[in-house]
């Protein structure tokens, strides 16, 4: 492992490696990542580049890119890597270090589907389960985008697509509790 | 009677409720009896993965814990996502006792983890479980003239080294249901492509983009309909359908049925207990060619397209 010139800590490619379980060191740079990808034409850098940065120790750019954030976790790319590199743990992993070193990419896009993520967590922590219209609801209230989607709301509810009620579970206190837990431990480590 | 546990998932009490309600007349039929977990909560689904490690896998290990005080020793899952979510963690925790003893810490309260019970897919359920054999000879009224393009979506398959289950390539177990249910599944290459998923609502743009490219691929397979397993590939593909068929200026008008609705119409329910009505594309047309003789087919060469440059390296 290269770890020269990092005087004893981590470099970002062990980070990544331990966080991850994979040896991104693997990948050769084939792209056939790339050519999977759903979501590769929205990415700043696509995952083949990814991996090139981490080993590089890009861990900046890396962090401020926006390809962790648009990576959906459908695993098409680790499922015809030829050196069965488990690129969506990767994507994960540089994303929970981003998050956890307090990294924010503005850009309109990121911002959304992070906000998206938020309320949805937010919603399972109040309630133990998650209500799809308070969902889009809140997302458009915090967007403030409130006319989005709306040419779709009659129908749905029409339909009973989407329920009204919200109602906590029995347990919300051990979900609550569960989240206190989860948090500490994400810090300690 | 056989019996298995049963994680319905959030959307069953909304978006997915005809997948629910459908479900449940099918296991009717087939003589199996759901006993749901007391209490379960939300999975996590697609978000605690995303934002965190540890409520990624507690969220699913409380339903884990919950689940392995019942008798069964199968936990079935409506929802492709939770499942993912479910069998992730599963795997996971069974192979790192360490990772699973520090989880474990969150859902104390409810117990200790022991891995007992076995998570399987709905579709892994019916394919394995019950056998294609036992679904053939559950039918009383053919679906044969129905052509179906059965779309798997990326989580029930993927990863192989989690799911275990088909092929993360060109699965057939779905396939393989609607044929014996009477319908003809087409040859579909889009079967496994990404739907855009959770971006449904927070980037919708991407969505269009994705699930567009899965509703052409399957009317050029030549199917009145898609069948789906997964409430998020179905909401995606009907709900988002119009918007799809506005941004491309094409109509596709191509229902999407989940896969249950379909045996349950094929095992003899009446149209009206299946939900239908529920569909933001109308079903009527695609059923209608239920029971028209299908024109024995041309030995047609399949045109060699070149695949469109959808990702290209940058
Ligand atoms: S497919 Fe695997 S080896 Fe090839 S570039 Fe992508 S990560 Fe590297
Ligand atoms: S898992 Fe992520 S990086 Fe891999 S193909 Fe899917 S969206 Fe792209």
């Amino acid at each position: 492992m290269i770890t020269l010139g990092t005087q004893g800590k981590n470099t970002f490619l062990d980070d990544v490696n331990i966080k991850s379980g994979a040896n991104v060191l693997e990948c050769y740079q084939c792209g056939k990542c790339v050519g999977t990808c759903p979501v590769s034409q929205y990415m700043d850098f696509p995952p083949r580049e990814i991996m090139q940065m981490i080993k590089l120790g890009l861990r900046n750019e890396c962090y401020m890119a926006n390809s962790h954030w648009f990576c959906l976790t459908c695993s098409a790319c680790s499922g015809r890597c030829p050196r069965e590199i488990d690129i969506p743990a990767v994507m994960e992993a540089v994303r929970h270090l981003a998050i956890n070193e307090n990294y924010v990419n503005d850009s309109k896009k990121v911002k959304e589907i992070r906000k998206f993520h938020d309320i949805f967590l937010d919603m399972i922590k109040r309630y133990g389960r998650n209500y799809e219209l308070r969902m889009m609801a809140e997302f458009n209230i915090r967007t403030r985008n409130l006319f989005k989607d709306m040419h779709l709301a009659p129908k749905a509810l029409l339909k009973g697509k989407i329920p009204l009620g919200v109602k906590p579970l029995k347990s919300a206190k051990a979900i609550k509790r569960m989240f206190a837990i989860a948090e500490k431990l994400e810090k300690n480590k | 009677m056989k019996k298995l546990t049963y994680f319905p998932g959030c959307s069953a009490h909304g978006t997915s409720e005809e997948f629910d309600s459908t479900l449940k007349l099918v296991l009717k039929t087939l003589d199996v009896e759901l006993e749901d977990i007391p209490d379960w909560n939300c999975c996590g689904a697609t978000s605690a993965h995303v934002m965190t490690e540890n409520l990624a896998y507690a969220l699913p290990m409380r339903n884990l814990v919950l689940a392995e005080k019942l008798e069964n020793t199968t936990m079935g899952i409506a929802c492709a996502s939770c499942y993912q979510r479910m069998k992730v963690t599963k795997v996971h925790m069974d192979e790192n006792p360490e990772l699973a003893k520090r989880i474990n810490t969150t859902v104390v309260e409810e117990g200790t983890y022991k891995g007992t019970v076995d998570v399987k897919s709905m579709l892994q359920y019916f394919y394995e479980d019950i056998g294609v054999e036992t679904i053939r000879e559950k039918v009383t009224k053919s679906l044969a003239g129905l052509k179906v393009a059965c779309y798997y979506g990326c989580l029930l398959t993927r990863p192989k080294d989690i799911t275990k289950f088909d092929s993360p390539e060109y699965p057939v177990s779905m396939d393989q249901i609607c044929e014996a249910l009477g319908a003809t599944a087409t040859e579909f290459d889009y079967k496994t492509e990404c739907c855009g998923a959770s971006f449904s609502i927070s980037n919708t743009e991407v969505v269009i983009n994705l699930s567009g490219q899965v509703l052409a691929m399957a009317k050029e397979s030549g199917a009145h309909a898609i069948v789906v397993a997964c409430p998020l590939c179905q909401s995606n593909l009907d709900m988002r359908q119009p918007d799809i068929e506005k941004h491309q200026g094409v109509k596709y008008d191509i229902p999407v049925f989940y896969i249950t609705q379909l045996m349950a119409l094929a095992f003899g329910y009446p149209a009206g207990e299946l939900k239908f009505p529920k569909h933001i594309v109308p079903v009527e047309g695609a059923l209608a060619n239920i029971g028209k003789i299908l024109p024995v087919p041309e030995k047609v060469k399949k045109p060699i397209k070149a695949v469109e440059a959808e990702s290209e390296d940058k």
